[in-house]
């Protein structure tokens, strides 16, 4: 058993990367730059190969719940349906408007794009599979994650269209008012693990599965309902999907957007998903813990793919809330009740009721 | 200091999602609040009336299909019911049994569009297939009957084109006691979803005095609360014989609009059962009164009106003595409804407006002919 | 609590699409499967050819061109040397025809079927502006009830004098080969609908036989002129 997970880690993988580095002979701190570079791109490129699977997924499981089967042509049941949808996208025009705030229209894309992706170098993938491990891990997700809302205010006035704009503002408005019951439903656990580090926070919820900090009632359910109520919030999907909804008269921030700006706007969406179903894993799941006869990186991805099929169901069954009422919930209900929840789990851990 | 704030002018137009079929809306519009709106319509107009004025009775049928194509029945049906009156004409027993089961099937598979639609415009993707689903069956049991998904020239005047095939019954049934079972996953889906209870309780109410004075009709004056049905002020058909009941909603809101066509698809559900078991026992299988191909009824004129899933569906005909109407006047129920519009989007929110718009259940066809 | 409650029915909600996922897809891949098509169903129009002989079994009596509510049928003939219709030009628009039936419907001659075809896109609008060949064409495998016999079996068991069944040299009927020839001049006029009940129905006014819509309107508002 353990012979077949040891056999599928991958951390052996790094040390020979570092050591075959090394013997070409480069000095410190080239060599520590270049293997940390290297990671990055290995990372990046798993990313983006997730965020492809994600998209073929989410219309594969929006077409089962419906009945239907999704993509079927391109592949067996449609498997690479998103690559040709990126080939596609390659091709289209990039239509630049006349009048856009040209250095504004062009970062926007990249801002985001780039935002989603930093987030990765501390999530911890598997046992010792995290590019940088962080003492301030989950400060650091917290605050990249809040690039996005620069993004979306650029997009929104280089876009030179004021339902751009609108959609932009109302879109950032959004994810603000949720930065702060996402904050503070994270910082529950957080008090149970005394650091910051991702990989301290999965470390502490090893052993026995009733470790895992969902499990730890009263304050680990609440916790974890009101992450992920604010983390759809954060990754703008409905029912807080006001920004994009073409229902409405306001289309959103990237109307304005063609080609392969649009698509990076769109992969960064799914990668937004995927970067709230890890923390939500790393947190409250126990990361990579599993029982051992599965490579860590393995029990990591599984749970987090079910979070992000969860993510995926509310999308699919729930309806839109109206601007107004997604910051009435945000702000007059979600941020007591995360609150009070973070005051019992202090009040918890003072007089010693947990284990 | 007050902010200085403008209102602006916005076409929601004619090309919109949330538009059903091609409706330009006018909104005035202060920041998010909607101030003034304006519906303005004649995008889809194509001289219905017109044409029927140089067409003979029975090719009128199929003109009118495409009058209201939703409920195409309906249209054929309520044509029909005038010549008839023009001519006096006697429906055979069977045609009138098969004429409810069909109009009431159409009246489901209306109500069915209009409940995935609805839920899509609020921003639920997913009812939309589960409705669909279910219409499906009904309009494969209108294919096996007549040939066609949408638009039937079925209902002739004297009667029907076709009897049922042998297996049109069991299916009904079939197709019947499906929708009953689904009506529970519809239901459980959005009717206490604290979010949909949200975008509609309280949204877009249309006081009974309103909805009388302009002369909105159908499922949008029950959910007000006004208990007025044709089927049963006025009554057609054989309607009388059935025993189903009339539902209606204390509110008028948003939210009783679309709790008001999920009880009438099950108030449809009851009637049509009770037209399959009246058709097994008829003894005589005329479906059609003899009508000559070249009907020409006396002069004179007529106005014949229906419960349509939308409201009033009325014709009025004015004959010469020829084999050509000199006037064909149609009207249907989503006119009045469009035109109280404005009564109910006072001071709401754009996203309301879709909301109200999508519950009024408006077919731009009808309005515009 | 009502958040409990909400929260209740959040959860409920998400059950009912849950469950859906485990259930198999109801969709078809189109075109590798395809749907069976009810015999009724309303497709394209199509000229039927008798069983024997492949010829075409219309008339010419125009029945079908003053029935069709749109105008999409048009219909030519020309007498010959004995007074009989020779059909020269069907042509049919699919591009205004409404899939009605009624052109099926008035033909006394089982001529002209809705088939239950329906796979005939083109790029181009003149692949739809069809003609007689290509009507009988894609009618030659269509299955059909010929009423015509049925007809010629009913006049035949009569007793009252109809007029009896002529001897085969005296009509050379290019069109017809089935075993009750038709008089020659006898305009069809009213016809029987082929669901109508067995009884005979008196007939109008033979002259008067449905309605032109190229002509004869109130106001000459759909004078057709070709194909436009």
């Amino acid at each position: 058993m353990n012979g077949f997970s040891d056999f599928l880690e991958l951390h052996p993988l790094f040390s020979w990367l570092f050591d075959l580095l090394k013997s070409t002979g480069l000095q410190d701190p080239w060599l520590h730059l270049v293997h940390y570079g290297a990671l990055s791109v290995m990372m990046f490129g798993l990313l983006a190969l997730i965020a492809l699977f994600l998209v073929w997924w989410e219309r594969k499981i929006a077409g089962h719940i419906q009945q239907r089967f999704g993509p079927m042509r391109h592949g067996w049941h449609g498997w690479y349906q998103t690559v040709m949808d990126a080939i596609k996208l390659l091709q289209k025009e990039d239509v630049k408007i006349a009048l856009r705030d040209k250095p504004v229209f062009f970062w926007a894309p990249i801002v985001c794009f780039v935002a989603a992706f930093c987030v990765y170098v501390v999530m911890p993938f598997g046992e010792n599979l995290i590019v940088a491990d962080l003492n301030i891990g989950i400060l650091y997700v917290l605050a990249i994650t809040t690039w996005t809302v620069i993004s979306l205010l650029m997009a929104g006035w280089g876009s030179n269209n004021k339902y751009a704009l609108l959609g932009g503002m109302r879109s950032a408005a959004q994810i603000v008012s949720y930065e702060v019951p996402m904050a503070l439903s994270i910082l529950t656990p957080i008090l149970f693990v005394s650091s910051l580090s991702m990989n301290d926070i999965v470390l502490s919820q090893s052993g026995p599965i009733y470790n895992w900090f969902i499990f730890r009632l009263p304050f680990g359910p609440i916790a974890f309902l009101t992450f992920i109520v604010a983390g759809t919030a954060e990754a703008n999907r409905t029912p807080f999907d006001i920004p994009e909804a073409e229902q409405e008269l306001v289309s959103g921030y990237n109307v304005e957007y063609s080609g392969m700006k649009f698509a990076m706007f769109f992969l960064a969406e799914f990668v937004n998903m995927f970067t709230i179903a890890a923390v939500a894993v790393t947190i409250f799941f126990g990361g990579w813990n599993g029982f051992e006869f599965l490579p860590s990186w393995l029990w990591f991805l599984g749970k987090t793919l079910l979070i992000v099929l969860l993510l995926m169901l509310f999308r699919w069954t729930y309806p839109r809330l109206r601007v107004d009422q997604l910051m009435v919930f945000a702000w007059k209900f979600l941020v007591p009740l995360t609150f009070a929840n973070l005051i019992i789990a202090g009040l918890f851990k003072h007089l010693g009721w947990y284990w | 200091m007050t902010l200085r704030t403008e209102e602006f002018v916005v076409n929601m137009g004619p090309h919109h999602p949330s538009t059903h079929g091609v409706c330009r809306l006018l909104l005035t519009l202060d920041g998010e609040r909607v101030k003034k709106v304006e519906p303005i319509i004649g995008y889809l107009h194509r001289a219905i009336e017109k044409i029927c004025e140089n067409r003979t009775y029975p090719q009128c049928i199929p003109i009118l299909d495409r009058f209201e194509y939703v409920t195409a029945m309906s249209c054929n049906y309520v044509f029909s019911l005038a010549a008839e009156r023009l001519a006096q004409i006697e429906v055979p027993e069977r045609a009138e049994y098969l004429r409810v089961i069909m109009l009431e099937l159409n009246r489901i598979a209306s109500h069915l569009l209009f409940y995935g639609v609805t839920a899509m415009d609020i921003g639920a993707y997913t009812p939309f297939l589960y409705g669909l689903r279910e219409r499906e069956l009904i309009i494969d049991l209108f294919e096996m009957t007549c040939g066609q998904r949408l638009t039937y020239n079925y209902i002739r005047i004297g009667g029907v084109s076709q009897d049922i095939p042998p297996e049109f019954a069991p299916k009904c049934r079939e197709a019947v006691r499906i929708i009953g079972e689904k009506m529970s996953d519809y239901e459980g889906l959005l009717n206490e979803n604290p979010i949909w209870l949200a975008r509609t309780k309280g949204i877009g109410i249309l006081k009974p005095e309103d909805a009388i004075a302009w002369g909105v009709s159908g499922p949008v004056l029950r959910a007000s609360g006004v208990k007025h049905d044709l089927r049963r002020d006025d009554p057609y058909s054989i309607y009388d014989r059935f025993d189903f009941d009339i539902p209606v909603q204390p509110n008028g809101d948003t939210f009783d609009r679309y709790i008001q066509r999920l009880d009438e698809i099950r108030e449809s559900l009851k009637i049509i059962t009770q037209a399959l078991d009246g058709l097994e026992g008829l003894e005589d299988n005329t479906i059609k009164a003899k009508v000559s191909p070249n009907f020409k009824p006396p002069a004179g004129e007529v106005y014949a009106r229906i419960e349509n899933s939308r409201g009033e569906l009325g014709v009025y005909v004015i004959s010469d003595g020829s084999k050509k109407p000199l006037r064909v006047k149609a009207r249907g129920g989503s006119y009045n409804q469009l035109q109280a519009l404005p009564l109910m989007c006072h001071d709401v929110m754009v996203a309301d407006l879709v909301a109200i718009f999508a519950t009024l259940d408006v077919i731009m066809p009808e309005v515009d002919r | 609590m009502g958040v409990m409650k909400d929260l209740k029915n959040l959860i409920a909600g998400l059950g009912i699409t849950g469950k859906h996922l485990g259930r198999h897809a109801i969709t078809i891949q189109y075109p590798e499967q395809r749907d069976t098509i009810p015999e009724r169903s309303r497709g394209i129009v199509v000229l039927l050819s008798d069983k024997e002989t492949g010829e075409l079994n219309c008339t010419a009596c125009q029945l079908c061109m003053r029935a069709c509510p749109t105008g999409a049928i048009v219909v030519e003939f020309e007498r010959d040397e004995n007074k009989r219709k020779i059909l020269t030009k069907f042509d049919l628009d699919n591009t205004i025809c409404c899939f009605c039936g009624l052109c099926e419907e008035s033909c006394n001659f089982s001529a002209l079927k809705l088939a239950t075809k329906y796979e005939f896109s083109t790029t181009d609008k003149d692949g739809l502006l069809w003609d007689m060949h290509k009507l009988q064409e894609v009618g030659r495998d269509v299955p059909y009830v010929d009423t015509r016999k049925k007809k010629a079996e009913k006049s035949e068991k009569k007793p009252t004098p109809k007029p009896a069944p002529k001897p085969a040299d005296e009509q050379p009927a290019p069109k017809d080969s089935s075993e009750a020839p038709q008089p020659a001049d006898k305009t069809p006029g009213v016809g029987d609908m082929p669901d109508k009940p067995k009884a005979a129905q008196k007939p109008d006014d033979p002259n008067d036989g449905g309605t032109d819509v190229a002509s004869d309107n109130r106001d000459d508002d759909t004078k057709r002129e070709g194909n436009d």
